[in-house]
Parts: C-alpha cells; sequence; structure tokens
C-alpha cells in the first residue's frame, strides 16, 4: 500500500511550482501540481489530499475564493503562499479558514516545517485524540492544560486568567500562526472591541514574564501585522 | 500662443466668470451713484462725484477680467454724472461744456487699468505656471537619479547571477562537485540580495503621495524590533546582534512593515560594512516626544565627507570599488523616505569607534486623535 502522503499544490508561476514540487517529491511526498484554480479544485475534489498549498495570486480566481469555496465541504489543510507586502490578505486566508501561511521567499526546510505542524494538527482534530489535552513542552517552557499550570526551567510562572488563556491558545496551535482578531474572540469573547491594544499589553507582560529578552523572544513570535505563532512544541 | 490658450478657462467657468463680473460692475456702480446721491444731498457740490465714479471703475476694473466691463461702466458712469447730477438734472445733455473730457478720461482710466490688471493676472498666472514646471522637473531629476542607482545595483548581482547559471550550464562537465556548489551558493546570495532590493523598492511604494500617508496603527515596539532582527538573521544567520528595549511597553502610531525595512536596512549595513566581529547593538530610547532607535556597531567608521551625504542616495564617488558597497546608498535614502514619511528624523554620528545610526518617531500623531 501505498502511504505516501498527498500534498495539492496551486501555484501559477511555472519555476515556482517546478522547484516546490522538486523540493516536495525529494523530501517523499507525493504531489499533483495545478497551474489555475479551477484545475487545482477538481484535483482536490476527486483525489483527497491530505493537504493544500495555495498561492493566493491566481490568476483565473481569487485565492480566499478557493479557500472558501474548499471550506464549504473539506476541512484539508490549506497552506497559503504568499508576498510579504500583502497583509491584509493574509490575514483575510486565515480569517476564512486557511490554516496557515507561508511568505515568498521561503527555504525547502521552512516548507517542510510549516506542513509537518500542519499535517500535525489536522491529525489531531480528526482522532480527537487526548493528544490534544496533552502538556505542550518545548525547550524549557511546559503548559499543562490540565493543571493550568505553566513551568519554565521547572519553575511555575504566574500568569493572569486572561495570559494564561492567550498563552494556552497559541500552544495548542503551537507553530501555527494565530490572528489577532481570533485570540481576541477567544479570550475576551466574539463581542470584544476589536482594539488589539489590550493584546498588545498582555503579550508584552506574558513575553517579561517567559522570554529572557522581550526584544528577542524565543517562545512566541509576532508576525507584525497577522498575529502571533508559538514556537512547535517538541512531540514524539 | 499656446501657454495663452491654456490659461483660457471652460466655456462653463466662462460663462460663470461673466455672471460674477457682471454682479460685481452692477453693485460696484449702485454703490457710487448712491453714495454720490449723498454727497451731492449735502454739498450740492457735482465736482466730486466723478471722482467716485472714477474710484467706482478703478475698482471694476482691478476685480473683473478683460476690458468689457469696465468699458461698459465707464459708458454708464459718464451716462449717470450727465444724467443725475449735472445741470439739467435727469435730463441727458451732450452739448454741455467738457463733457467730452470727462468722457474721455473715464474712458482712458478704465482702459489703463483694465490692461494693467489683465497684464498683472496673466504675469501672475506664469510665474506659478512656472513654479509648478520646476518642482515637476524637481522630482523628474529625483526619480531619474533613483532610477539610474537602482539599474545600477541591480545590473551587478544579475551578471553575476546570469554568468554563474550560464557557466554552470554549459562548462558543468568540467566543474568538480565543490565549484558547483560554489556557483550555485552565489546564485543564492545575489538573488536574496536582489530580492532584499526589490522589497526596498516595494516598501516606498507604500508612501503614497509622500508625507503623512503612511498607514499608521499602534504597532508595539519590542515587537517591531524583534520581528527585523529575526527576518535579518533568517537571511544572515551568522549575524551577531545585541537588542535591547525599554521595560514598559511602548506603542507608537507607524506603519510597521516599513519600520521593520529601516531597522533591517539599517542592521543589514551595519553588519556587512563594519568590517567588525563585534556584535552590533540595536537599542529604543524613550525621550519626552519621540521614540529613538539606535542601531551601532563598532567598526570601521565612515569618513566625515561622506557621512554628510550618506542619506542622499547618490553612489559614493570616493571608494575606490564602487560596486563593494552596492546598494548601501538606496537602502539609506529609502529610511530616510520612510521616517520622513512618518514625521520623525534620522541621522548618523561617527563615534570613537564605529558609527551610530539613529532615527526617532514621535510618540503621538500631531492631530493626537489617533488614540482610542
Amino acid at each position: 500500500m501505498n502511504t505516501k502522503i498527498s500534498i495539492v499544490l496551486i501555484e501559477d508561476e511555472k519555476n515556482i511550482r517546478g522547484f516546490m514540487a522538486a523540493t516536495l517529491t525529494a523530501q517523499g511526498y507525493k504531489v499533483s501540481t495545478a497551474p489555475t484554480a479551477k484545475v487545482g479544485i477538481s484535483l482536490i475534489t476527486s483525489g483527497c489530499p491530505d493537504l493544500i498549498l495555495l498561492d493566493l495570486g491566481l490568476p483565473d480566481m481569487d485565492g480566499i475564493e478557493v479557500i472558501r469555496e474548499i471550506r464549504t465541504w473539506a476541512s484539508i489543510p490549506i497552506i497559503v503562499i504568499s508576498a510579504r507586502t500583502q497583509e491584509q490578505e493574509k490575514v483575510l486566508a486565515l480569517d476564512n479558514g486557511a490554516d496557515d501561511y507561508i511568505t515568498k521567499p521561503f527555504g525547502p526546510s521552512e516548507l517542510m516545517a510549516r506542513i509537518r505542524t500542519a499535517l500535525r494538527h489536522s491529525n489531531r482534530l480528526q482522532t480527537d485524540s487526548l493528544l490534544n489535552q496533552r502538556s505542550y513542552r518545548a525547550e524549557e517552557l511546559m503548559v499543562d492544560f490540565e493543571k493550568r499550570l505553566v513551568t519554565l526551567a521547572g519553575s511555575e510562572i504566574h500568569l493572569t486568567q486572561i495570559e494564561y488563556k492567550i498563552v494556552s491558545l497559541l500552544a495548542k496551535n503551537s507553530g501555527k500562526v494565530i490572528t489577532y482578531d481570533t485570540i481576541i474572540s477567544n479570550v475576551w469573547g466574539p463581542y470584544a472591541d476589536d482594539n488589539n491594544r489590550i493584546l498588545r499589553v498582555n503579550m508584552a507582560n506574558i513575553r517579561r514574564k517567559i522570554e529572557k529578552n522581550p526584544a528577542e523572544p524565543h517562545y512566541i513570535f509576532t508576525e507584525i501585522g497577522i498575529g502571533y505563532r508559538m514556537l512547535e512544541d517538541k512531540e514524539s | 500662443m499656446q501657454r495663452f490658450f491654456y490659461f483660457l478657462p471652460s466655456k462653463q467657468d466662462y460663462k460663470k466668470k461673466r455672471g460674477r463680473d457682471a454682479l460685481i460692475t452692477l453693485l460696484l456702480l449702485i454703490l457710487a451713484t448712491a453714495l454720490s446721491f449723498l454727497y451731492f444731498d449735502i454739498s450740492q457740490n457735482s465736482a466730486n462725484v466723478a471722482l467716485l465714479y472714477i474710484l467706482a471703475l478703478v475698482l471694476i476694473a482691478r476685480i473683473t477680467d478683460g476690458y468689457l466691463w469696465g468699458i461698459f461702466a465707464s459708458l454708464i458712469g459718464v451716462v449717470c454724472v450727465n444724467f443725475l447730477f449735472t445741470y439739467p438734472y435727469l435730463a441727458l445733455n451732450f452739448t454741455l461744456a467738457g463733457y467730452p473730457v470727462t468722457f474721455i478720461g473715464m474712458l482712458a482710466i478704465s482702459l489703463i487699468t483694465s490692461a494693467a490688471t489683465t497684464h498683472m493676472k496673466q504675469q501672475m498666472q506664469m510665474l506659478a505656471e512656472r513654479e509648478r514646471l520646476l518642482v515637476e522637473a524637481e522630482k523628474e531629476k529625483m526619480r531619474a537619479n533613483l532610477l539610474r542607482a537602482i539599474s545600477h545595483d541591480l545590473r551587478t548581482p544579475l551578471t553575476s547571477i546570469i554568468g554563474a547559471g550560464n557557466s554552470y550550464l554549459e562548462t558543468g562537465d568540467f566543474l568538480d562537485e565543490s565549484q558547483k556548489k560554489e556557483l550555485v551558493k552565489q546564485i543564492c546570495e545575489d538573488s536574496n540580495w536582489l530580492l532584499n532590493m526589490v522589497e526596498n523598492l516595494l516598501s516606498v511604494t507604500r508612501i503614497q503621495g509622500g508625507e503623512a500617508n503612511v498607514n499608521k496603527s499602534l504597532e508595539s515596539v519590542e515587537e517591531v524590533v524583534s520581528e527585523a532582527v529575526i527576518r535579518l538573521k533568517k537571511r544572515l544567520p551568522d549575524a551577531k546582534i545585541h537588542v535591547q528595549v525599554p521595560d514598559e511597553l511602548i506603542l507608537i502610531p507607524m506603519d510597521a512593515i516599513l519600520i521593520e525595512q529601516v531597522l533591517i536596512n539599517l542592521l543589514e549595513n551595519a553588519i556587512l560594512h563594519s568590517k567588525s566581529s563585534q556584535p552590533i547593538s540595536c537599542h529604543v530610547e524613550v525621550e519626552v516626544e519621540s521614540i529613538v532607535f539606535h542601531v551601532r556597531d563598532y567598526g570601521i567608521g565612515i569618513p566625515p565627507e561622506r557621512i554628510r551625504t550618506i542619506f542622499d542616495g547618490t553612489p559614493y564617488t570616493g571608494n575606490p570599488s564602487p560596486d563593494s558597497s552596492k546598494g548601501m546608498g538606496i537602502g539609506l535614502s529609502i529610511c530616510k523616505t520612510i521616517v520622513a514619511a512618518h514625521k520623525g528624523t534620522i541621522c548618523a554620528h561617527s563615534c570613537p569607534q564605529g558609527t551610530d545610526f539613529a532615527f526617532s518617531l514621535p510618540q503621538t500623531t500631531e492631530s493626537g486623535g489617533s488614540h482610542p
């Protein structure tokens, strides 16, 4: 039985498609490529891949539309490929159901890391196993979701309710970027003010508690204009 | 002649203007007549009545466009003086002694004033036009300079990429593995540099139409600094940077992507051009009305004659090999553009060892209204 993980890559630039397909194949993934959204969607509906890599700037259809269409019937992880200055589009893509994004240009190692993270999260969701309740561990930081306990190098970190909510949300989605809006509605509720000043203040406090130097964060990274990403936890 | 046509207002404008001119003429004539009546009533002397009309005439010629209204007003004036204020009252008598003199005098005054006014208006328009052309030419010159500098800077790495690619393809059979790897590595380095340059240029396009048009939002200074350092370290993994931010959280209005670009440019320059293995220091200071970002290197320093023009984007001519500092000028001039668009300042100081680049951003928007 062929157990290769299958990936559909939708990208209109021939050269980028070529090098990405080569990298992915070399890493042992089964790759089908599509130059347009239409071809891509038909590939997805017929093949039900494990993961989708989607370029936002496609000639025949808006990338956001593609995500919406796929999300109407499948929860296959989608990683969006985009240029650096398109923050608005990235946020829109994430809020419409994309799992993560990767900024052009990227190296093979970065691409592999994003793919692994996305696959891991989708596995967790599908099996709905206790993994979701497993503690988060990365380097010296540990978050125990059952005991609501955060420790750094063995000693307990005292976080406020709000701070703990933010850290645990990021830890449960470690490795993935979480948008400001998602954090705010998860922590303060759906009717919260979408002013993210209060989130910045809390994040600054968290950083001062868990990072050695808040200006050189080790655990929680900022994706400017988009959200936060927590260091991926050391699984397996 | 063409320039003259340029100033001709459109038909609609013209109509509107004519209406306005007619109104002004009418009002001033009525005013002059009213004042004359008043004066005449009090002093029973018609000698100065003509003067009042002349005053109205001068004003009309000055305010309205062209000669038409002046001539019209002078005719009315003459008739009014004749009809209302000279014997026999309320009757026209053109045989009055000196009458032609009054008429010709008033007409002449009206014509001369109109001519002078028209001339003056034309000259003012010409001056404004010349000024506009000058500003335009200045802008064009800057654009051309930037374009020339960019093209020069882009050509070098492109030549090297094409060269490396071609030699790999054409003579690849004669190269050993390590030589091939070296060629590919060179292609990677140069394309990375090119990408950085393009991103710099793209960031300038985010500033639309110069100052005060940046898309500002409240951003946390430490997040922007840390993001810049992380992105730079991704490209230059060996870079040693010592980062320090104030203890309290600082939120200031800015376009974070642009400020990040400024920090990256300054840090990269410091790393690549200081020729020192000592870590670069990047720290933030809080001042009364502004936040100051410092990027300090402990390298070879910059000659004083260079430091004065370092943000101007002009290639450094004193350098024996211009390619050794490729892109430095453009990167810094882009920094200046970005900081200026935030109403901040940027400067470079020579220190006993190395150089300190600092830029400041205002703590609040000038209107003070952006705070929630």
